[in-house]
């Protein structure tokens, strides 16, 4: 299968299921909103260092939001129940609290797992919060330096999809470069997905483990490193000198499909020798997302 | 649908008008509740026109100025009231909305006499004014009144919600403990009120879109995204309580 002359190798990527929350970020104006949910997305790449993965999903017109600023969804992932709260809350009260001017909604009203996250944060007021119901929602009014923090006082927590990914095998670093920026533009509108990477992109892809030091659980994926072509058991055609990895978390696995499915077709373009995509023989994670089928 | 099929000349103690109790009856069972007219004891089928059954949204039709206790202790449910309501209207009430077209007497989603508490949940939506001690010692809910309130409104509340959008009479808030009465229009504050600061409540922007879209209630975006003065109070009390005035864009 080819796309625009770029080989669509048949193959498949391993993702895996993860518990998601989404948090709605107020602001004065978009860019405290994006102030906010930049320093709560922060450090939030993987959960192999970070423990918890996490996004800006889409910015949001005021029509769109609870209170009718402008703001932002963001994805919120962990590996399990437990974590999710406790990364919540940290985070939460050290990014979106402190920020100027913001609020806090949940994105997920409709799920029936509620996390309570707004309920551990109001003890930041030291017993001058206080709390309001509005619409059959509790929200707390936690007084802070420059007026009211508001935050809602549960989130919703569902399963959902880490780790869906693709790879870009091009003939240059400037090729494989190019080849993802557009790929991640053009991913940018699509709901439910998250690419909790640097500007949506991968350069240092990871294998499970490693050959060498028994303490570390992911080590570099050396079968698609062109560095390393001579001296390992490579993946990577002769003609391939560089290679980038786009991963997608989501709210399910429909939403990760749409999006690899804009995102490979932007990346197939000149330089781009072909597209893959990582997994680890189908056994770690539940979830396998076929190149070829998803682009059928 | 309730529909009043006479005019009243003493009152009509009806507290048996209440949504989630109407969910289980039949046309015939909600006639036969029991209601006091002018002291003795009657049915509700021998002053209103029912139809319709077991259902939890209840609309009431007539001038109903005399009729008491409608929506007491109701717990679920929508009532609409096409008109004014006497005293003691959602008393007591514990969940569920009501919705009055007209005016509503005194006591409005206040307490049974010596109870310690009132409203303890739901929505109270008053398009006309209200008569003194609306939402006096209300626990827990919400109350809105477009017109003119009485004297006492909001008194010794616990908690909960009171907006009123016209002039509000005296002793508004007065041994409020906690909770918060917002002021659109004017109000006299008890001097055991302090003023704390002048902001804009991101509590309030949600609470107003919240009654203009679900009730179509004409806020205006000024005072949606306002700024608010807040007093403290009552300090005669816990003094965790506030008092929110408008203070315009």
């Amino acid at each position: 299968m080819k796309i625009n002359g770029v080989a669509i190798e048949d193959t498949f990527a391993e993702a895996f299921t993860m518990r998601v929350a989404r948090i709605v970020i107020t602001g004065r104006s978009l860019k405290w909103a994006r102030e906010a949910a930049l320093k709560l997305t922060g450090f939030a790449t993987s959960v192999i260092g970070c423990k918890c993965e996490a996004g800006i999903e889409r910015t949001m017109g005021p029509a769109e939001t609870p209170d009718g600023r402008p703001g932002l969804s963001v994805l919120f992932l962990t590996m399990d129940k437990e974590s999710l709260p406790q990364q919540l809350i940290v985070r939460l009260g050290q990014t979106v609290l402190t920020c100027p001017t913001t609020a806090c909604f949940d994105g997920l009203p409709d799920v029936p797992d509620r996390l309570t996250v707004g309920k551990a944060l109001r003890v930041f007021g030291d017993g001058f919060q206080a709390s309001k119901v509005i619409g059959g929602k509790r929200y707390w009014r936690i007084p802070v330096m420059e007026g009211e923090f508001l935050i809602e006082e549960t989130f919703g927590m569902q399963k959902g999809v880490g780790g869906g990914n693709f790879l870009i095998l091009a003939e240059d670093a400037d090729h494989a470069l190019e080849a993802a920026e557009a790929a991640v533009d053009a991913m940018a509108d699509q709901p439910g997905v998250i690419l909790p990477f640097p500007g949506g992109v991968v350069r240092s892809g990871s294998k499970v483990g490693s050959k060498r030091y028994k303490s570390m659980i992911a080590t570099t994926n050396d079968a698609f490193a062109p560095t390393l072509k001579a001296v390992t058991q490579s993946q990577l055609p002769e003609v391939v000198n560089s290679v980038l990895e786009i991963v997608l978390d989501g709210t399910d696995g429909p939403s990760i499909e749409a999006a690899m499915r804009v995102g490979i077709r932007a990346a197939c373009r000149p330089g781009v020798r072909a597209i893959s995509a990582g997994n680890y023989g189908g056994k770690l994670g539940p979830h396998h997302f076929y190149l070829r089928k998803i682009l059928a | 649908m309730l529909s009043l099929t006479q005019a009243l000349d003493h009152p009509l103690v009806a507290d048996c008008i209440v949504p989630d109790r109407f969910a289980a009856l039949t046309t015939k069972e909600i006639a036969t509740l029991r209601v006091t007219h002018g002291g003795r004891t009657a049915r509700l089928g021998d002053f209103f026109k029912v139809s319709g059954e077991r259902s939890a949204s209840v609309r009431l039709e007539g001038n109903l100025e005399k009729v008491e206790g409608i929506g007491a202790g109701m717990a679920g449910g929508d009532l609409v009231i096409e008109g004014s309501a006497g005293r003691d209207l959602g008393l007591a009430m514990a969940g569920g909305r009501i919705d009055v077209r007209g005016g509503a007497g005194e006591n409005a989603g206040g307490a049974r006499p010596g109870a310690a508490k009132g409203m303890t949940g739901g929505e109270i939506m008053v398009r006309g004014t209200v008569g003194d001690d609306a939402g006096a010692r209300m626990r827990r809910g919400l109350l809105v009144v477009m017109g003119d309130a009485g004297r006492g409104t909001g008194r010794a509340m616990i908690a909960g919600t009171v907006v009123l959008f016209g002039k509000t009479g005296p002793g508004a808030g007065r041994f409020l403990k906690r909770g918060s009465i917002v002021a659109l229009g004017t109000i006299e504050r008890p001097a055991t009120f302090r003023y704390a600061c002048t902001y804009r409540p991101p509590h309030i922007n949600l609470l107003l879109r919240y009654l203009r879209t679900r009730a179509g209630v004409p806020v205006s975006d000024g005072q949606v995204g306002g700024r608010y003065e807040r007093y403290s109070g009552d300090f005669a009390e816990l003094g965790k309580g506030e008092i929110l005035q408008w203070a315009g864009e």
